[in-house]
């Protein structure tokens, strides 16, 4: 028993030390974001002399970063309530529809998706955005360019968990609902979506980092500055400022902030939520 | 009986807006790429049909053979130094029966932290005056072992494959600590009456067991690896010297920049198909055995 209470020991030691190594680069620019330039370079390893928040205030100001998170939460939100709600009502349809040739066709071709990497069409992609009109106004540089190819592009998985879930789903209860006289939109809204509601809720945690996340599609279809997301926004910030370490240091902090207080509170199914497609996959 | 299930009206109403985005935004895109491939074309003039000129020109390419052997480099070290690092932490933290919580928790700490965000954080880390690393390699060794990381043509992609590494651990250890928690315990005490220990228990149970797991680890590193983009476009955009030229920015910059919208689509196309062809070749070899406890 001694033996393996030292074994262990050493594993705390050496996991301890990863996780310092790890994580020591986020306490570090924490401090930085305190100093001026001067101090970052004169006092690398000790706290900041005093506690100021000018570098908050001029990453702000000049950054924008309040209108880039307004910007990426509300393109974030509206692809993932979009992807959602189009792909549960696939799912519904070929998971509890009587069209089993049909079902599992559209199933295939939705799988497609998965194989090919967006990464490869970037050119068409964005050819096509700029071809676009949707009632008179042309679709490049608006947010609904994003949202609409957010949505598109995180279908594939999110069918593809959604129908696992929505198939195992028993008979008898949808049954019932027709028995009682609902209609299929009554079956979808009232039964079967609520008995989804967990594997809704693991996609919709995956879909939203993958939005909020996303760099170079809003890169290429935003060029106005005040509809810029988030990383795009600090990847211009950074390209300005890249001598300015104080600024910059306090600009990922703030943008980093918020995704880490939301982590500390959910981070069980964020966790989840984000590898729920390799382990199923 | 099953007469809401069994209308067509209802059923397309379910699927059209599905089908219609995936058709405009998915397979549209896929076709036209292919079909760009075949011209060349500046996006204003004609397009000019040149057959199979611009993936034999990709062929000759000298950026684009460096580009393909940098992608290479960051499958190497995915395979060789992340996986096996993910392998031991997450029999680490399997092993010990304190704090696996808090362990699980803090490496996955980077992996919610945007790419962008992760890219300009290591541009200050790695800044040559008052960067963390040098600053560091300062205290403990001569002045002179301090580098200019990312503007070094030598050091530059290995500074990028650190700080990509950093970012997609956490993610990799936490879908292989799942697995080998899910191994039964039995197998475990089992093997321990019949004398197994703990080192021979790792090789002999858990690797062969998490099989399905590693395959998964490697297939996402493989297609991951091939199109990996935001970090090396924040932290060199392919530089110094295209020493760091990848598939994905040098697609970009040959499409965007230079207006060769023909020839960065045919780079597009070979990207697609060098991703299928290396993920079914680990298909076949793997064969996807199923598991049985």
């Amino acid at each position: 028993m001694a033996r393996s209470r030292n074994g262990q020991w050493w594993m705390h030691l050496f996991l301890l030390a990863y996780v310092v190594v790890l994580l020591f680069p986020l306490v570090w620019l924490l401090m930085s974001s305190f100093k001026t330039n001067r101090e970052i370079t004169a006092n690398t390893w000790g706290l900041p002399t005093s506690f100021n928040f000018d570098n908050y205030m001029a990453a702000w100001e000049s950054a924008n970063i309040g209108k880039y998170a307004l910007n990426s939460a509300y393109v974030t939100v509206a692809a993932c309530v979009m992807t959602l709600l189009f792909a549960a009502m696939t799912s519904f349809a070929i998971s509890r529809m009587k069209y089993t040739k049909l079902n599992k066709a559209i199933y295939q071709f939705i799988l497609l998706g998965l194989i090919v990497p967006p990464g490869a069409l970037f050119i068409p992609l964005y050819r096509l955005i700029q071809g676009i009109e949707l009632f008179g106004h042309h679709l490049y540089n608006t947010h609904w360019s994003l949202i609409l190819v957010y949505c598109t592009y995180a279908l594939p998985i999110t069918v593809f968990i959604i129908y696992a879930f929505m198939l195992s789903i028993p008979n008898e209860l949808e049954e019932a609902g027709i028995i009682d006289g609902l209609g299929a939109a009554g079956l979808f809204f009232r039964i079967i979506i609520p008995i989804s509601l967990p594997a809704l809720v693991t996609v919709f945690i995956l879909n939203f980092i993958g939005n909020w996340n996303e760099y170079i599609l809003s890169q290429l279809f935003i060029t106005s500055e005040s509809l810029k997301t988030l990383p795009t926004g600090m990847a211009t910030f950074n390209d300005g400022y890249r001598t300015n370490f104080a600024s910059l240091s306090a600009a990922v902090i703030i943008s980093i902030i918020p995704v880490l207080a939301v982590y500390v509170f959910l981070q069980r199914q964020i966790i989840e939520g984000m590898t729920a497609g390799s382990v199923k996959g | 009986m099953n007469k809401p299930l069994k209308n067509p009206i209802t059923y397309l109403t379910f699927i059209i807006p599905t089908f219609v985005l995936y058709a405009v935004f998915f397979v549209y895109p896929v076709i036209v790429s292919f079909y760009y491939g075949f011209f060349e074309w500046d996006g204003i003039t004609e397009k000019v049909f040149v057959g199979f000129d611009n993936f034999t020109q990709l062929w000759k390419d000298e950026v684009f053979r460096k580009a393909i052997v940098n992608n290479f480099y960051f499958m190497a070290f995915s395979l060789i130094v992340n996986i096996p690092l993910v392998f031991l932490i997450s029999i680490m933290i399997s092993k010990i029966r304190r704090m696996r919580g808090f362990y699980k928790s803090a490496v996955f700490v980077p992996v919610v932290i945007s790419t962008a965000t992760v890219a300009i954080l290591f541009g200050v880390l790695y800044n040559y005056d008052s960067g963390l690393i040098n600053q560091f390699i300062r205290l403990v060794a001569p002045e002179e072992w301090a580098q200019e990381w990312l503007s070094n043509p030598k050091l530059a992609l290995l500074s990028i494959l650190v700080a990509n590494a950093w970012q997609n651990i956490g993610f990799f250890i936490v879908l292989c600590l799942a697995a080998i928690l899910n191994i039964p315990r039995e197998i475990v005490e089992a093997a321990k009456i019949d004398g197994v220990n703990g080192w021979q228990e790792t090789w002999t149970i858990t690797l062969p067991l998490i099989r399905p797991v590693l395959f998964v680890m490697l297939l996402l590193s493989v297609s991951g690896t091939m199109k990996v983009l935001d970090i090396v476009q924040i932290m060199t955009n392919g530089g110094p010297f295209q020493s760091t030229e990848v598939m994905s920015t040098y697609m970009l910059k040959v499409g965007f920049r230079s207006m060769e919208l023909g020839y960065g689509s045919a780079i597009g196309v070979a990207m697609f198909i060098i991703i299928l062809v290396l993920t079914g070749i680990l298909q076949r070899i793997t064969k996807r055995e199923e598991v049985q406890y």
